[in-house]
């Protein structure tokens, strides 16, 4: 059986997991990396998108969550994420919302801010939208 | 006649301000049970998050960012502080406004121009009051903080942090000492460097080396906006819930004035009321008493 380590996911609005897992995957702006146990010490930038965690019994639980930052220190890990969602958690209609919405900012495009808070919230609804799709084999309206 | 009726009066219009102070006090008594929840639940983040920007401050090579470096090149009198100060949207709340409008005054004090951006209708009205000149487009609400609404404020900040029209961010916000204290906080926000007071570390400990991955930029362009964020939208949750509390205390005290107040009105008008009964008595009496001598 494979080594264990701490792990504690933190959203701004709740604790999402503490406990020990086997291993840990998220997405950062160049791809997926791991953490595994006694992986060296480094802070990760997440970029949205999703992540998934191996628990004890070595079963992946996969979630979707913004942007945020992993860092790993001897042998614990604490994962920072301003939203964090289970896929079956998602409100399909809200999301499916809030894209429509962030697609009609973007093309109302105002001031550079404001394009980046739409960009920003685009790439949140289309991630929410692709796993609750992903998780009820149905393919997205997109 | 009329010394009862105007107590009458007085007794009925204290009981009519008093259903509306109680009626206050239930509403902002389960909405500080809401905020309460909010800001326990956002707590966990926001420590994790001040610990590891420090750790990330600490590990961090010699490196240009915007976020962290003193503005050098800017003159001390020339720098422009923008001051997010975050208020009520109704009065009410015992001293709660006051208070951060005197804590603005002190962090203002050192500060040559400054920016204000108010969140909150009182803290507007009061700068109008004043004269004190505001960012007029910056319009939110201090009600039901979300973290939607922290991510506009933050991208808003940061477009003027970026292009340089500001070189500093504080914040002056409420915070929840215990449950029935709470204080006026200013925070510097940005840049970082010195807004952060670092922890001294014996030498002999042992320093680990962080790798920072895609890069340090990377690292630190994605999470100080994040950690802005999060600190602006725990620091409204927070100053809501002092909201709350100062006002629901603020009532329960204007309730309990109230019922001291109708005690002894109510007190005065039964010895008003049996000094005309008595007087009355005195009258018949003694007028019965001058009918039976004549006769």
């Amino acid at each position: 059986m494979a080594e264990l380590f701490y792990i504690r996911i933190i959203a701004s609005d709740k604790v999402f997991y503490e406990g020990k897992v086997q291993a840990f995957v998220g997405t950062t702006m160049d791809g997926e990396f791991e953490f595994l146990a006694h992986h060296e010490e480094e802070i990760v930038a997440l970029n949205v998108g999703t992540f998934r965690y191996k628990d004890a019994e070595g079963n992946w639980i996969k979630a979707v969550s913004g942007l945020g930052v992993a860092q790993y220190a001897n042998n614990r890990c604490t994962i920072l994420v301003d939203t964090c969602e289970k896929p079956e958690d998602i409100d399909r209609k809200r999301a499916q919302a809030a894209l429509e919405r962030a697609r009609e900012q973007i093309r109302q495009n105002r001031s550079q801010a404001e394009y980046y808070v739409a960009q920003a919230s685009l790439a949140r609804a289309l991630t929410r939208l692709k796993e609750t799709f992903a998780s009820s084999g149905k393919g997205p309206r997109l | 006649m009329s010394g009862t009726r105007e107590i009458k009066n007085r007794i009925n219009s204290v009981r009519d301000t008093q259903k509306i102070t109680n009626a206050m006090y239930l509403i902002s008594s389960t909405k500080l049970r809401k905020a309460r929840k909010q800001l326990e639940d956002t707590e966990p983040y926001f420590f994790a998050m001040q610990s590891t920007i420090q750790r990330l401050l600490r590990h961090l090579p010699d490196l240009d960012s915007i976020y962290l470096d003193e503005g050098e090149d800017v003159p001390e009198d020339k720098k422009v502080t923008a001051v997010l100060v975050i208020t009520a949207d109704k009065g009410l709340a015992g001293a709660y406004n006051h208070n951060v409008i005197r804590g603005l005054d002190e962090l203002m004090k050192t500060k040559r121009h400054a920016k204000l951006f108010v969140v909150g209708e009182v803290g507007r009205h009061y700068f109008d009051v004043h004269k004190i000149p505001i960012e007029e487009t910056f319009k939110y609400t201090a009600q039901n903080p979300s973290l939607h609404r922290a991510r506009m404020i933050t991208e808003k900040l940061l477009e003027l942090y970026q292009s340089r029209e500001i070189h500093e961010l504080y914040i002056q916000y409420t915070s929840m000492k215990n449950s029935m204290e709470s204080e006026s906080v200013g925070a510097k926000l940005l840049p970082l460097k010195t807004g952060i007071e670092s922890v001294h570390i014996p030498s002999e400990v042992p320093q680990e080396e962080f790798i920072m991955s895609p890069s340090p930029e990377d690292v630190v362009n994605n999470v100080l906006p994040n950690y802005i964020t999060g600190y602006i939208y725990s620091a409204l949750v927070e100053s809501f819930c002092s909201e709350q509390n100062s006002r629901m205390l603020a009532m329960q005290s204007a309730n309990k004035s109230a019922n001291d107040i109708l005690h002894d009105l109510s007190i005065q008008y039964n010895r008003v009321r049996q000094s005309i009964i008595t007087q009355e008595i005195t009258e018949v009496s003694s007028g019965a008493k001058a009918i039976r001598r004549e006769n």
